[in-house]
This record gives structure tokens, sequence and C-alpha cells, in this order.
């Protein structure tokens, strides 16, 4: 306990600095209408994070998780037109459980290293969002729907302009508590740690590693399909070659957030400082005047960094 | 040996703390050590409008303010919305505003999004986009337009509540004819054609091919269109190649194809070269002219048709200055701009730059873009 509550304050320490640097260096940075409202975009990599924060503390990963996020928005946008939203929503989120568990079945019972898997279903569902779709987008929702990520919850009094709380950072902040309760209460966190730190021990522990990994797979395909409807509402429209590099930004939230890309060691809570460290990184530099095409750099070298360095602080830790 | 460990990770991560820290300060100091810094405004949240002043012109007072121009395309790299960018910038100069001409690499709407947001964040005072989908540009637009920012649509139009002008290369309706006229003339009156478009929202394209159903249906009843559905292109030549050469190979009896964006005709020229059946089957479009001159001089296209991209983003920065200024308000009939002179305005908020230009082999060599 005590050592996540130092490697927390750590990375809040390096928020606070990074805020305080831009703010001193940027003009216009620090104002709250913009960080808030700029917070609605955190919000969909965000809900992806925290299974992402599960599956790589069982030293695994998911590059597959934007490709499901395209298949789960352009099966709610033809479900819509056909139906309603509220089948088109049960619809994503379905498509969303069963491309997980595809992921789930084969790296827990087929036993294929998940870096393999998810590359090929990562090619292989963004491929079924183009054919599906044939390229075209789907629009033409309701206002209530798009309120989900476009709307405002209640007002702030700081600044000169009132600044506005978005929607979506509600349904974060339910699945980030969610995804700390589970891994800090439960035996699935426990049973998580213990995975990635010795997957055959774990076996011999009489954990069902199997079933476990087809788990989290299929609960992070479901939650890709819930992100899905957010990012749909936001951008108002579902096409299949959206969010593409999304899995670079859910990786580094949690890999800045202190999870080892190599397992054992986890942090909900960390990652969600991840998420605000690679946010506010990507809207400092973007006030800066960087274009979009070379803030990805800085995304890349910060995730080299703080990987090379939790390895080195695991490393140490092993040793001892 | 638990506390050692604890301990141990703890004195760890205040090191690592430390070090990612260090290469945080060192990018931040790379990016922006060269922008003009001032420390003074940054413990206190600043409002939009002074940042824009102090951004444009830091040692000007506030009465002399720069205004700042976001000019967008649909994407950057053509050649089309590179000569509306020596437009923009033309009218930049002359009006004496700052012109930021920049859009995604692709023709896609989300990057579109993600850049204006910045540009709103910054405070511009008025921003000319040409957005690659109407729905999905409009609530960003609308959040700029809540946040004083006037909007100007371009090239293509946004919702009509989502922005306070369009400004309109030709009414649809001209360019349908101009384009359907061609093809009588060189397929004949009872062609069968295909479209090639660049993507199935963009709004200028859409209208465009239901202007030309119009026409074709009053003056040429017998033409006929063998696809419902357009082929899509999305504004990639490459695809655009594709699309024209599997189409010349799935129509046998095809006369006709309309490449109607300007990477789609050259594109589709190329295909029609390689197929070697330009005498059988007419290929016109819009373009612009310098990246149709082999194709014209080796007679794979006769004639293609295009307005004046470098007026068009001209125009573009002179509507959205003067509704910055409030010299043009809602409801205008015309609208004076600079070296282009007096232009119509239809409907109140659709500022229209004029009848599009024939090219030909003849007057090709008089436009350069």
């Amino acid at each position: 306990m005590r050592k996540q509550f130092g490697h927390d304050a750590a990375l809040l320490l390096v928020l606070l600095i990074m805020v305080a640097a831009f703010s001193i260096k940027v003009e216009g940075f620090l104002d709250w209408f913009n960080i808030l409202d700029r917070a609605r975009y955190w919000v969909v990599p965000g809900i992806i994070a925290v299974p992402m924060t599960f599956i790589i503390a069982t030293s695994g990963i998911d590059l597959s998780v934007a490709s499901i996020l395209a298949l789960c928005g352009i099966v709610f946008g033809m479900v819509f037109q056909q139906t309603n939203v509220a089948v088109a929503i049960c619809a994503a989120v379905i498509v969303g459980s069963c491309a997980g568990a595809i992921n789930g079945i084969v790296i827990g019972y087929l036993r294929v290293p998940p870096l393999v898997v998810t590359l090929a279903t990562m090619a292989l569902f963004r491929g079924l969002a183009m054919g599906l779709s044939k390229g075209a987008p789907f629009g033409g929702y309701p206002s209530g729907f798009t309120w989900i990520s476009q709307g405002d919850l209640f007002s702030l009094p700081i600044g000169k302009t009132p600044a506005y709380v978005p929607t979506p950072i509600l349904a974060l902040l339910i699945v980030v508590i969610g995804g700390a309760l589970i891994m800090r209460r439960t035996r699935i966190g426990r049973y998580t740690e213990h995975i990635g730190e010795n997957e055959i021990a774990a076996r011999f522990a009489a954990i069902n590693v199997n079933w476990f990994k087809f788990g989290i797979y299929t609960a992070c395909g479901a939650l890709c399909g819930v992100a899905a409807l957010f990012h749909t509402a936001l951008y108002a429209t579902a096409k299949a070659d959206t969010a593409q590099g999304l899995e670079l930004d859910v990786i580094a939230c949690v890999v800045v957030g202190g999870t080892r890309i190599s397992g054992g060691r986890a942090s909900v809570t960390g990652t969600l400082l991840g998420l605000l460290i690679i946010g506010i990184l990507r809207y400092g530099l973007d006030m800066a005047g960087v274009k979009s095409q070379y803030i990805i750099i800085f995304v890349g070298a910060l995730l080299i960094v703080t990987a090379v360095f939790n390895e080195w602080v695991g490393a140490r830790g092993e040793r001892a | 040996m638990k506390t050692i460990l604890n301990f141990r990770f703890w004195i760890l991560d205040s090191r690592r703390a430390a070090c990612a820290t260090i290469v945080l300060l060192a990018a931040l100091a790379a990016t922006t050590g060269c922008q003009p810094s001032e420390p003074a405004k940054s413990d206190a949240p600043t409002s939009t409008t002074e940042t824009t002043s102090n951004a444009a012109t830091p040692a000007e007072p506030a009465a002399a303010k720069k205004l700042t121009i976001g000019v967008m395309p649909k994407l950057v790299g053509i050649p089309f919305f590179t000569a509306t960018e020596k437009g923009a910038k033309e009218a930049g100069a002359e009006l004496g505003v700052e012109v930021v001409f920049d859009g995604p690499p692709k023709n896609d709407v989300q990057l579109q999004v993600q850049m204006l947001e910045t540009w709103i964040a910054k405070g511009f005072d008025a921003i000319a986009v040409a957005p690659n989908d109407p729905d999905a540009i409009a609530p960003v637009l609308e959040k700029a337009r809540k946040r004083g920012i006037k909007v100007i649509a371009w090239d293509a139009d946004a919702k009509k509540e989502a922005r306070d002008f369009f400004v309109n290369q030709c009414t649809g309706a001209s360019v349908a004819k101009a384009l359907v006229d061609v093809m009588a003339e060189g397929a004949g009156p009872e062609a069968k054609y295909i479209i090639v478009t660049g993507s199935l929202t963009a709004a200028n394209q859409n209208i465009w091919m239901a202007e030309m159903e119009k026409y074709r249906q009053e003056k040429y009843p017998n033409m006929k269109n063998l696809s419902e559905t357009p082929k899509v292109s999305e504004e990639d030549p490459a695809l655009a190649t594709q699309v024209t050469a599997d189409s010349l190979k799935a129509y046998p009896d095809l006369q006709g194809i309309f490449a109607i964006t300007s990477v789609a005709l050259p594109g589709a020229s190329e295909a029609l070269r390689k197929s070697g059946m330009a005498d059988k089957v007419l290929l016109t479009g819009l373009t612009t002219p310098n990246s149709m001159k082999e194709y014209i001089t080796d007679g794979t296209v006769k004639k293609f048709v295009l307005w004046n991209p470098v007026d068009l983003g001209y125009l573009a920065v002179h509507a959205a200055v003067a509704s910055v200024k409030g010299e043009l308000q809602p409801g205008a009939t015309t609208f004076k701009a600079g070296r282009v002179g007096e232009r119509s305005v239809l409907e109140g908020d659709q500022v229209i730059l004029g009848d599009p230009i024939v090219f030909t082999k003849d007057n090709i060599a008089q436009f350069d873009f």
C-alpha cells in the first residue's frame, strides 16, 4: 500500500511540475475552460486504459483496442439506422465483448502470445469495420445521444469565463474507481499481479489462468464497446478508419502510470495519473504550436523512458 | 524484508520522478524555447481575447491588435489547397492580418476537429474551414461561435447553424451544367457514364452530383448513369487510379467518366491513359490545371472544369476579416473583396465566387496553379 502511495505521489509531482512549466512557458495554457474542454478527449483512451492496466499487469498486451473501437462504432451506427439508440448501444457492447472474447480464447486457451494475437486481430477487426461500412461514415444521432460526450454537467466559477465540466468525465470516473477497487480490494487484482509476476507459480497455486486471461481480454473488448459510444458521440459520426494510433496513447497511459510492461505490478490510479500526464503533455505542446504529427514523438519518447524506468525499478526490487 | 523492499521502492520512485521531470523539462525547453514567454500572465487564468492580442502582437497596444485568422483546408499537401493557401496568404498580407493556414495530412474530419479545438483554445478571431463532413464538424464550430469566434465555411458547406457565412466557389448548378455539357459535347447526348467522387460525405460533391442529375434529366434525358452509388476515391490518387481501372473493366459499354475532385481526375486520367481507351471513353471532371497539363497535351483528357482556387482562398480570408469587423452582416446581398471585386451573396449568407472556367488545350498554358 505504501509503495503504491509513494509511486502515485511521484507521478502527481511530475504532473504538477508539467502544469507549472507549461503555464510559465506557454501563453494561454492555464485556461480552465480549455483544459476542462480538452478533458473530453481523454475519456475514450481513459476508459480503455483501465482494462489495459489489468492486461499489461499479467504481462500481456492488447494492440487491437482501437480496431475493436472502430468496429463497435460502425456496428452502433449501422444498427442505429435500422432500429434505435438503445438497441444500438447493446449491439456495440456485445460486439466489443465478442471481439475481446476472440482475443481471450486464442490467448487464454490456445496459449498464443498476446502480441501476435492482438496484432492479427488489430488488422482483422479494422478490416471488418472497413468491409461492413464500405468506407462510409454513419451519423445522424439524436442530440440526447451526442450529449454523453459533448454535453456539460455544470459550470465552475474559475477563471474569468465560467468553465464547464464535461459529461463524459463522469463515465471515466466510474470506470476508474471501479477498476481501482477491483485491483486493490478483490481477488481479481491479486491474481492479476500473481500471473504477471510468475505465471507458472500462479498455475501451481490453482489459479485458473486460462479462464482469467479469457475474462480480462473479454472485459477489455466490452469496455472498448463502451468507449466506442463516447467516441461516436464526440464526433457525431462513426467511421471505420477512426482512432488510428489510439492503442499507443492507451498503452502509454498505463506504462507512464507505473504498471510494468513485463507484468507483476499494476496501478489503476497510476494509470489515471498517466492519462492526465499524457493529456496535459499533448495539450501543452499543442498550445505551444507543435504540430500534432510531431507530438507523438514526445508521447513515444515518454513511453520508452518510463518503460525502461519501470523495468529498472522492478529488477532492483526482485534482486533485493 | 517486506518493509525494506517497500522502502527501496519508495526511494527509487522519487529518483524516477526526478529523472522523468528532468526529461520533461528538457522537452519543454526544447519546444517552447523559441516562443516569447510572459511569466506575469501565468499565475492567473487569462481570458481568450487577452491571449489573442498578446500572442499576435506582444509589444503593441490593444488598440492596434492584429487579427488572427485560421484557414483550414480539407487536407494539406494537394495542389488545389496549396493554390488556395496562396490566395489566403495574399489576402492576409493585403488586409494586415495574421493568416494561419494548416490542416490534416488526410481528409479526416476528426483530425480537423482536434486542430480546431486548438485554434479555439488559442482564441483566433475567425476560423475559415473546408469541412470534410458537415455534421461531424458542427459541434466544434458551434463551440467556436459560442466563444465569439466568427466561422466561415469555404469549399464545402457546414451545417447552416454552425457557421456565419459560406464562401461558395460557384453554385452547384453552374458546376453541374459545365460538366454535363462537356460530357454531352464529347460523348453524345446518350452517353453512358459513371462518377468518381471523393467521399460520400463531402457536402459539395454530393450537391454537384444531385445538380448534375437534375440538369441531365432536363436537358439530356437519354444520358445514363451506370452506377447509382458513385465510386469513392477518398482524395487518394492511387485509389482513384484503381477504381477507374476497375470500372473500365467492369462496364464494357462505358462512354464517359466524371471525376469530380481535384485528386480523382488526375488519378482517373492515369488509369485511362494506361488502358489505351481514351478514344472510346470521355473523361472530364474538376481539378487544377497544373496536374492535368500532361494529360491534356497527350489527348487523354480534352476538357475539364474548375473555378480559380487562388481566388477562393483570397475571398475566404476577405469574408472572414469583414465578418469580424462587422462589414459583412447576415442578410447582405453583395460583398466587395479587394481585387476580385463585388460578389453576390445568396440567401443572405452565401458569398459566391463566380462561374467555373473550362480548361482546354488552348487555354491551359495561361494558368499556373
